[in-house]
This record gives structure tokens, sequence and C-alpha cells, in this order.
């Protein structure tokens, strides 16, 4: 009989957060098979089974122990109260390698124009806890209910105010509402249970998805530069070179030029690579990453 | 007037080989463009004139000389009967998801446990040719029927067997069926014809493309890896690295660290990541490469 394999069970994002999960986990370096029609996604390691859950229900059930990692938001572990190892947060949402906001939010039309014009009033919450505590920090006491997603749709009918997650905003403008508040940021993050994190086999391989999820995540924001710089250059260029990663530097040969490779931020290239060029930088090369692990 | 441009007649196969190949091709670096409709696509090399054709086409078209060279799989040239010529091997390395297998499958209840219990039943498929090449390689007479496509829903009222292909085998297992037999694992393969070889413009051509299309197929399936290491743990650290190619050692100028640079399969940075930064190195940085000319 063949030997049986030792696995985690992982709880994949089926929802709103599939597609940007998918793009990660292929920049990671995995093959993702999805079978949309009967909700199935594979990936190319047996030692990995994904379950394609609600990222709300899979911080319950990292909890629970029913699986032992998965990657759900934290304002969800926040507002449960949710108690597992958080281990890295992977900062995208729907669509974007931007994190996503938790708003409080009312109809165009209505009189509320502030927080304290809640007083006595109706709240349909994503995360219920999360509302409750904003609530008292303006002192403010309302009605606090917790409404399945989407909310949208419902406020009409059924409430005064709206706190949900939002990214680009299309779908409360769809129903006529105005943000009225900025309650949090929300990120994606990977997080394994308590007891599964006690087992060495399971725990190292989930440190291991970890390292390379967040490895490919950073990569997406950095890039690798290339230069040459002649030798009393070198002080002024290593100047305006970000330390994040000691710089490679290698005698070019028979010449009084380095060779300088390091990897830089890209939103900081739009003025390093202008800078290096006037130091008297030649052969600038900026290149793609895939994985940065620091 | 001016003399008429020697072209090489190139068939693109339509349908799930297609969005490999035009990547392959990219990594080459040849552009494809694909219109919304036609099978006329525009290639950014004037000596070559491409068509996207059914895979299942593509070697009779090449048998027949009505194109020079194409991409098809192994299942189709083997069925087609063509008289073509194999250039190279498209697939590198082994893909265990995407790999296309073609199984002979029966009902869960059927009294077929073999090749051998097919004598004088009706098995159903879209590779009828294939499937006589089997029987006969077994001494076993069946009936071949051709089917126009979702074969799997023919057996028990239409079919005793059937021949198909499978990824995962959930949609045998949706159609109650087990697989009995693998019959064939097919590859992708760039394939040409006689008259072509035998023109020294296009031989060479040919040879051109092969080289840089296999060179883009190594390149999708590997990747490069640089990190620091302290001299203590360089020795340590060397031994473990994949023999794929040399690594470049350079010793980071005024410090007791070296940078190191090697190449490595896109799936061994899983295990290496983690047991390079475990094992004290610093600054780990993956980069893509396009293609690799050994």
């Amino acid at each position: 009989m063949p030997k049986k394999i030792n696995k985690i069970k992982f709880g994949f994002p089926g929802d709103s957060f599939l597609n940007q999960t998918i793009k990660l986990f292929e920049a990671a370096g995995y093959e993702v098979n999805l079978k949309e029609g009967i909700y199935q996604l594979n990936i190319d390691e047996p030692e990995i089974e994904c379950n394609l859950f609600d990222t709300e229900e899979i911080a319950q059930y990292v909890e629970k122990g029913i699986i032992d990692a998965g990657i759900t938001k934290t304002a969800f572990i926040l507002d449960h109260k949710i108690d597992v190892v958080e281990l890295v947060q992977l900062n995208y949402r729907n669509e974007t390698w931007r994190n996503g906001k938790v708003v409080l939010a009312v109809p165009e039309t209505s009189k509320i124009k502030s927080v304290k014009d809640l007083e006595g009033k109706k709240i349909l919450s994503r995360v219920p806890e999360i509302t409750k505590n904003y609530l008292r920090k303006h002192k403010v006491r309302a009605v606090v209910e917790f409404t399945e997603r989407p909310g949208e749709p419902r406020i009409s009918a059924l409430g005064d105010a709206l706190v949900e997650f939002t990214s680009t905003g299309e779908t409360l403008r769809t129903y006529h509402l105005r943000v009225l508040n900025v309650l949090m940021e929300t990120s994606p993050i990977l997080v394994a249970n308590k007891r599964s994190w006690q087992d060495k086999w399971k725990r190292e391989k989930i440190e291991n998805l970890a390292m390379l999820l967040m490895g490919a995540r950073l990569a997406q924001e950095y890039s690798g530069l290339m230069l040459h710089a002649s030798n009393d250059m070198m002080e002024r260029v290593l100047k305006v070179l970000p330390s994040l990663k000691k710089p490679t530097v290698t005698h070019l040969r028979g010449e009084n030029w380095f060779d300088v490779l390091t990897v830089v931020k890209k939103k900081d290239l739009r003025n390093i690579i202008p800078k290096l060029k006037k130091i008297g930088c030649t052969d600038i090369v900026e290149f793609p990453l895939n994985k940065v692990v620091l | 007037m001016e003399k008429k441009k020697e072209k090489l007649r190139l068939g693109i196969p339509k349908g799930s080989l297609q969005d490999y190949t035009l990547k392959i091709f990219k990594a080459a670096g040849f552009d494809i463009e694909v219109p919304e409709r036609g099978y006329f696509l525009k290639i950014d090399d004037p000596e070559i004139e491409c068509f996207l054709l059914r895979p299942q086409e593509i070697p009779k078209y090449i048998g027949e000389g009505n194109l020079d060279l194409g991409i098809s799989g192994d299942d189709w040239i083997l069925e087609s009967k063509a008289k073509v010529m194999e250039v190279c091997d498209l697939k590198y390395a082994k893909q265990t998801i995407k790999k296309v297998k073609w199984v002979l499958a029966v009902p869960k209840n059927s009294k077929i446990k073999s090749v051998k219990d097919l004598e004088g039943k009706t098995i159903a498929t879209e590779a009828v040719n294939l499937v006589k090449d089997y029987l006969r390689k077994n001494k076993v007479k069946a009936k071949v029927e051709f089917s126009w496509g979702t074969t799997e829903v023919k057996p028990p009222r239409f079919s005793d067997a059937i021949v198909d292909i499978t990824e995962t085998g959930a949609s045998l297992k949706a159609h109650n069926l087990k697989v009995i037999d693998t019959i064939l694992l097919s590859s992708t393969k760039l394939i040409t014809n006689k008259s072509a070889r035998q023109d020294i413009w296009k031989k060479e051509k040919i040879e051109t493309l092969s080289l840089l299309l296999q060179g883009a197929v190594r390149g999708q399936e590997a990747i490069s890896l640089m990190f620091h290491v302290s001299k203590e743990k360089l020795n340590k650290i060397l031994k473990f690295l994949p023999k794929f190619k040399s690594p470049t050692i350079k010793k980071i100028a005024g410090e007791n660290w070296y940078d190191v640079i090697t190449g490595c399969q896109k799936k061994e940075t899983r295990e290496l990541i983690p047991k390079l930064k475990r094992m004290g190195c610093q600054g780990i940085v993956e980069w893509p490469l396009v293609k690799i000319v050994p």
C-alpha cells in the first residue's frame, strides 16, 4: 500500500480575494489549477492540500483546528478575537496589490453628517466588535447588527449606516452610499492553528510557505539594479543606494571601475536613477525580481 | 522587380496549447498577435507566415507540405499518421499538473477489468487511430467509434469504454468512470517535413527557431538566485546548491562576506530558499530568466 503522505490542510480564500491569491501563489512558483465548476483548487505541491473557503470562515476554521493554516483578513482576526499564530501580512485586496479598508458609510441623502449623528441609530456591520469599539471611542450609543456579505444592498431597508469592506468604492457608489469615515486598513494575513504550530513538520512547512509568499509579495515592490561606477564615484553611489541589502560591489577586470548590484524599492528608483546618472554611473540596468527574502 | 522573399509557413495550435505556445514564442523573441477572428496571425518576423489551426490538423498540413513547421502534441501527431519529422520537444521538465494523459476508462461497476476484456466491445474516443493502434498492440479486437466530444458521458448507454484526456481525473469520477490503463503521455513537439529539411534556407531558419524556442522553454523553467553568505558558511552552503550550473562567487568589497549567484529550477527554490535562510544566508533575491542556451 502506498505510504500516506504528511499533509497540511490549507484554507485558500475562495471569495473576492481568490484571483489575487492565485496570482501570489503563481508568483511564488506554484502551479495553481482551479476548477471553478466544482469549487476545487489544487497546487503542484502534494503536501499542501488547499480548500476553498470564505476568508471569514478561514479565520474560524484555523482557530478550531479544522484546517492547519490559511489566509484570512486582519479585520476578522481583530473582530472575532481569533486566537491563532499570525505569520505575515501580505498586503493586497481584490485585483490590486494594496490593502483594502473598512469604512463607515451612509446613504447619500442621509442627514447623518458625522459619527456623532449616529446616536440611537441602527448600524449594519460586517465587523460588529470593531464597530462597537469605534462607537465607544467616539462616545456614541447605537445599535450594531451583524450583516452578511454584501451589506450594500441591505442598507436602505434595514439600517441607517453600514460598516463594510471596500477596495475601489465602486459598490458603495452603485448603491448611492457616502463614506463617512475609515475605521481601519485591512490586509490578508497568513495564520496557523496553535496546535499545528507545535508540530515540527507542520510548522516548518507553514513557515516555508510564509517565507515564499512574502518573498514573492516583496519582489513586486522591488527591482534589481545593476550599474558601473568608477572608484572616485563609489562613495557617493553607496550613499544614494538604500541600505536594505548590502550592494554587491566587484572590481571590473583591469580597470578602475566597479560593478554594483543591489535591490531597490521600485518607487524610489524614480529618484535614484537620475541621481546615479548625474554622479556619472554608466550601464544602469533595472530588472524584475521573483522573490526577495531579506 | 524586387526579389520575392522566402517565407516559412508556421502553424500555431489553437486551444489548450495556444497560451503556452505564445508565451514560449514571446520568450524566444517573437511577438505574435492573435486577431479576434480569423486564423492569420501577425508575427514580428517578415520571414514567417503564421496560421492559427487546431492541433489535430497541424500534423496533416505539415505532412502534406502546406505548412513547413508547426507545434502539436504527440497524440495528434500519432493520430494523424502524417509524415512529419520531430525538430525538438518543447516541454523541458515534467509538468505534473498540465501533462496530457490519455486513459482508458470504464464505468465503475463494469466487468471490464483490463484491456483484454474489451474483445468485441465498443470504445468511444476522439483519437480513433490512437486507440486502434493500442488495441492492435494488445491483440484485442473491438469497435472504435469516433466521438465528437464530451466523451465521458457516452458509457454505459452509447459505449462500453472510452479513451479520453484527463488531468486530475475529476471529470471521470463525476461520470462514475474508473481508469484501467494509461495509453499515452503526450508532450508538445515542434515538427517539420522532409521538403523543408531539404531547403537550405528553411532548414537554417528552422534550426535557429528551434534553438531559441528550446532556450525559452529552459528559461521558463529556471531562475537565477543571488544571496550573501559569510566566509565561514560559504563551503557548507556551496555543497547545497543544485548542480544545474556552477555558481559565481564574488567577495563583497571590504567585508568578510561573499555574494553567490547561481541558477536553479523554479520548483527547487521552494526547498532551497527556506534552507538557505535557515543556514544564515542574507539578502536572498530571485529573478526570472528568459532564455538559457547551453
